[in-house]
């Protein structure tokens, strides 16, 4: 960030852009030159540098470009104050013996005061007239530097100036592809209010608490800094009102990762790290067991209402989706507010809430339909949560049960995979397998994945005894074979749904043979 | 029941009834109130007999002060106005006319958690010395990297502005101090995001030239006394003498001056600009930032004003005058950083500047007090409610326009020393008044304030 005397914009009829450093060979030059200066004034006074920016401004280069340039270089170094003594020590000295000896107002006089008291500091004169305002800041050495290169520079300058110019901000808008967690964090942590709503896409709307009763640019600094987050991302759009204080009037400051991505060096972010290892051990657990469930870790945000929804965890099974999250520290008021946004939406949420880490009671919350509450201690409760999804997944399969018995279905062709008809009808297999396994239509047999007709069934029937006939054994992998071939994928259980029987060799498939029982 | 609690420099209002005072928030989905409005909030729920919870305050615990400040009768009489105007207000009263007392004695009254805010974090150290001596109680510093909160807390207005979020609910109580600061446009927000209903403005210069002063009965309360220098002089401050000095530049500095002055003047005549006010030099200034021919003329303009503001004569006619007056006490005053370390090197005395390290300037002011030093050179106007030592001379090097602000301000800061009438004198460079410098000056004295 730059101090706002050092910002360059573009402005025209209420739009307003900071004057960004393109990668441009002159650009590159001029940052290049800035580098190496410091490069090789390593170790000489910040006043050298200062002089080195003075004349690149009186060659006209921008000044505020240059000195934007300088200052962000300043940061890669370290100065340090080259003086023996404290220069503070030495000149409480010399000012009292200054009251003591008298006001020098000859130089003669001077040099008699400084030749009484550099040798007490063991001094000499020079030495005296160099530290005594060796703090200074133009006085101050750079003693390291560590330098970027040309355009990481550059992109660190644009990035800055953005910033720069979002402190007037009053409000910001913004998309992104991804990192919410993150996002959502921080614009927390920085004492902002959010809103969301869909407009080509999720988009998130910034301001703060006191922005309720007027414009302010109280926030800005605050969303300065979710600005590199922003940017991280592969895709991102922002919308940023400013207030511009020279005419005192809003301009829209837009830019996306398309036009401008380019110019920003795309800051890395520390890999979001989770709270709770909690969250961690469940999520090997449950993916341990085969639950049928499918576990998702950080989805998407959810809108609901003109809020978010972050669940630790989605659970999908068969369309049907349940938002799972694990509490930690928590109070009524936290849950609540979850409650609250829940409202919005269809989906439930499964609460997973540490008993040991509860700082209120919860009263009114329980009766709340979106949550549900499974209360734990130390150890996630596998089995509980699993009856729950197990119950829960039964409400949707009882309604998509009645749903299909009044279906009045015909099937005309001579198989049917309960897989195909499900998604053909909109419910979920296991729905589907409970009413036609167990009631097939007429004319159908019910296997383990599909229904097929008899005469098929009397087809693969004849298949398979002509094999038998013409070799006398017979396979069973080429039976399977036979079976497919007919589009029958149940084969081995079409084999005994026919009454014939097979003779295992051992547990090696290919050796079992298939035969006709002697009726 | 309503329940009211604090989110961050505002109240959220939970529950069915609303109040004249907030407005409704889509975002939290409940109603949310300007922090400054509390108390007119309950009083609102009291007389509509509505039961109400309320989470609002977080107040630091209240300490045992024993004060032992005794006002003068003009003391007596801004408090007694201030009490009678609802414990709000502002009071005007020149430079070291006492006002730290009045608001010592209202915390005395009060005895509520309260927060003092002040410009500078000299004056924190002022104030929280005058705490102690005065209320017997060790005050809370926020600002300056420090962050405790006591029942009496000092705090910049630059912190208190910044953490209002955190601070808005601790104090009942809020003393301004150089009280024109509050009406910028940001520090505005201190007064909306506060819940404290008793409030205090402190201030020697009530108007601004921007007019915005204008605003703060809003948030402060009226002015509600007022008492000017010469109603005070001879009796409580001291009167002083002033003289102007104007001294040439030695050749080469003139040649030096002209040759750049032209190079300022020549692009003003071509390009037919008059700078006549602050509002046109302004104006000249921006186009700098697009013109690189006008920065040229600006950066001459600005070595040949560094040229007569240095001036070897000048420095030698300072000589004299320190030798002159070597048994008073001297404050050397200029607008200029470079100049204020090329005579503190000269001269082998004390420098006060911004750069100026803390624990070293907060020494040096000590030392100037109690007479250990006798001379200082700054850069900075002191009188912002700083106790100045009580300097007897008055030295100001000006660049070649007057500074007459400055020349007023300092002289408040002299005192008249056993019979002895204060003097202030100003050094400038004679004829090399220019176009120019008396409007940027204005500006200057704008940003400062």
């Amino acid at each position: 960030m730059l101090p706002s005397n050092l910002l360059v914009v573009w402005k025209r009829k209420g739009e307003i852009l900071p004057r960004y450093a393109k990668l441009s060979n002159v650009n590159l030059e001029v940052a290049g030159g800035l580098i190496e200066a410091y490069n090789e004034h390593v170790g000489e006074k910040k006043k050298i540098l200062k002089a080195v920016v003075t004349d690149l401004e009186n060659r006209g280069y921008e000044y505020r470009f240059v000195r934007g340039l300088a200052l962000m270089l300043d940061r890669k170094g370290t100065f340090i104050c080259n003086s023996k003594i404290n220069p503070v020590d030495l000149r409480r000295k010399i000012f009292q013996a200054t009251e003591k000896i008298g006001l020098p107002t000859t130089k003669e006089k001077r040099r008699k005061i400084i030749e009484a008291v550099a040798p007490e500091m063991a001094l000499t004169t020079e030495n005296f007239e160099e530290y005594l305002y060796a703090d200074l800041d133009d006085e101050l050495i750079l003693e390291k530097f560590t330098p970027p290169s040309a355009s990481e520079l550059l992109e660190q300058y644009n990035l800055s100036l953005s910033q720069t110019l979002l402190f007037d901000s009053t409000e910001l808008s913004f998309t992104a592809s991804g990192n919410w967690q993150t996002l959502f964090y921080f614009v927390k942590k920085l004492g902002l209010i959010y809103e969301v709503y869909r407009d080509n896409g999720m988009w998130v709307k910034i301001d703060g608490p006191a922005s309720l009763f007027k414009l302010t640019r109280r926030y800005g600094i605050s969303i300065a800094r979710l600005l590199p987050i922003i940017v991280a991302n592969p895709v991102w759009m922002f919308n940023a009102k400013i207030l511009w204080k020279y005419t005192n009037e809003i301009c829209n400051f837009k830019i996306e990762n398309q036009k401008q991505g380019a110019l920003f060096k795309k800051p890395i972010l520390p890999p979001v790290t989770y709270d709770s290892a909690a969250e961690e051990s469940f999520a090997r657990q449950f993916q341990a067991i085969k639950s049928g469930w499918t576990l998702k870790r950080e989805p998407e945000p959810v809108p609901a209402g003109n809020q978010v929804i972050i669940p630790d965890f989605s659970l999908e099974r068969a369309g049907v989706k349940i938002f799972l999250e694990i509490v930690g520290f928590w109070t009524e008021e936290y849950l609540f507010r979850k409650a609250e946004k829940l409202k919005h939406l269809e989906a439930r949420m499964l609460l997973l809430v540490d008993e040991a880490l509860a700082c209120e009671k919860l009263t009114a919350l329980e009766k709340r339909p979106q949550l549900n509450f499974i209360y734990y201690h130390d150890k996630i409760p596998l089995a509980s949560i699993l009856r729950y999804l197990e119950t829960a997944f039964k409400v949707v399969k009882d309604r998509e049960i009645k749903f299909l018995e009044n279906l009045q279905v015909k099937f005309t062709e001579p198989v049917v995979s309960f897989d195909e008809f499900a998604a053909r009808v909109g419910i979920s297999t296991e729905a589907a397998k409970a009413v036609l396994a167990v009631n097939p239509p007429s004319g159908y047999i019910a296997m383990p994945n599909i229904l097929v007709s008899k005469e098929k069934l009397i087809q693969i029937n004849n298949r398979i005894e002509e094999c038998l006939k013409r070799s006398g054994k017979l396979p069973l992998a080429e039976a399977i074979k036979v079976i497919e071939a007919e589009g029958v994928t149940d084969a081995s259980w079409a084999l005994t749904q026919l009454g014939y029987k097979i003779a295992w060799h051992g547990i090696n498939s290919e050796k079992a043979m298939v035969s006709k029982p002697s009726t | 029941m309503p329940h009211l609690w604090f989110d961050k420099g505002t109240i959220l209002l939970k529950g069915e009834v609303g109040t004249p005072y907030g407005k409704w928030d889509p975002r939290s989905g409940c109603y949310r109130l300007k922090a400054s409005y509390y108390k007119d909030a309950l009083e609102y729920f009291k007389e509509s007999k509505i039961n109400y919870e309320d989470d609002v305050p977080n107040l630091p615990p209240l300490e045992q002060i024993k004060s032992n400040v005794e006002l003068r009768g003009y003391q007596n009489k801004a408090l007694d106005n201030w009490q009678r105007a609802g414990n709000r207000g502002v009071l005007v009263l020149p430079t070291a006319a006492g006002k730290t007392f009045i608001a010592l004695k209202a915390i005395d009254l009060l005895r509520t958690q309260t927060l003092i805010i002040v410009p500078t974090l000299d004056l924190i150290d002022q104030w929280k010395k005058r705490v102690r001596e005065c209320l017997g109680v060790e005050a809370g510093v926020i600002g300056g990297g420090e962050k405790a909160v006591r029942m009496v807390t000092v705090s910049t207005y630059d912190s208190a502005y910044s953490q209002a979020a955190q601070l808005g609910n601790k104090f009942m109580f809020l003393v301004f101090d150089e009280v024109h600061h509050l009406a910028s446009p940001g520090y505005m927000q201190i007064g909306e995001m506060y819940i404290a209903p008793f409030r205090m403005g402190l201030t020697a210069t009530y108007e601004r030239s921007d007019q915005r002063h204008e605003l703060l009965p809003l948030i402060v309360g009226d002015p509600v006394y007022s008492i000017n220098i010469e109603e005070l002089a001879g009796k409580h401050l001291s009167p002083y003498t002033y003289e102007k000095v104007s001294v040439e530049l030695t050749p080469e500095e003139q040649q030096t001056y002209d040759e750049e002055m032209g190079i300022f003047k020549n692009y003003l005549r071509q390009r037919r600009i008059v700078l006549k006010s602050a509002a046109d030099f302004q104006k000249f200034i921006m186009t700098t930032g697009r013109d690189p021919q006008a920065r040229e003329a600006l950066i001459a303009r600005n070595r040949a004003l560094r040229v007569a503001v240095n001036s070897e004569s000048k420095l030698n006619l300072l000589a004299k005058r320190l030798d002159e007056y070597r048994d008073d006490k001297i404050l050397v005053f200029t607008l200029y950083n470079d100049l204020v370390y090329a005579i503190s090197r000269r001269f082998l005395i004390p420098a006060v500047t911004y750069q100026t390290p803390r624990e070293e300037r907060r020494e040096i002011l000590a030392n100037f007090g109690n007479g250990k030093y006798k001379v200082i050179v700054t850069s900075q106007v002191l009188d912002e409610g700083m106790d100045v030592p009580d300097a007897t001379v008055g030295l100001i090097l000006g660049g070649t326009g007057s500074a007459r602000e400055y020349v007023q301000r300092l002289g408040r800061l002299l005192r008249k020393k056993e019979g002895k009438t204060a003097k202030l004198v100003e050094i400038i460079s004679k004829e090399t008044v220019e176009v120019g410098i008396s409007s940027r000056r204005r500006l200057k004295t704008r940003e400062a304030s």
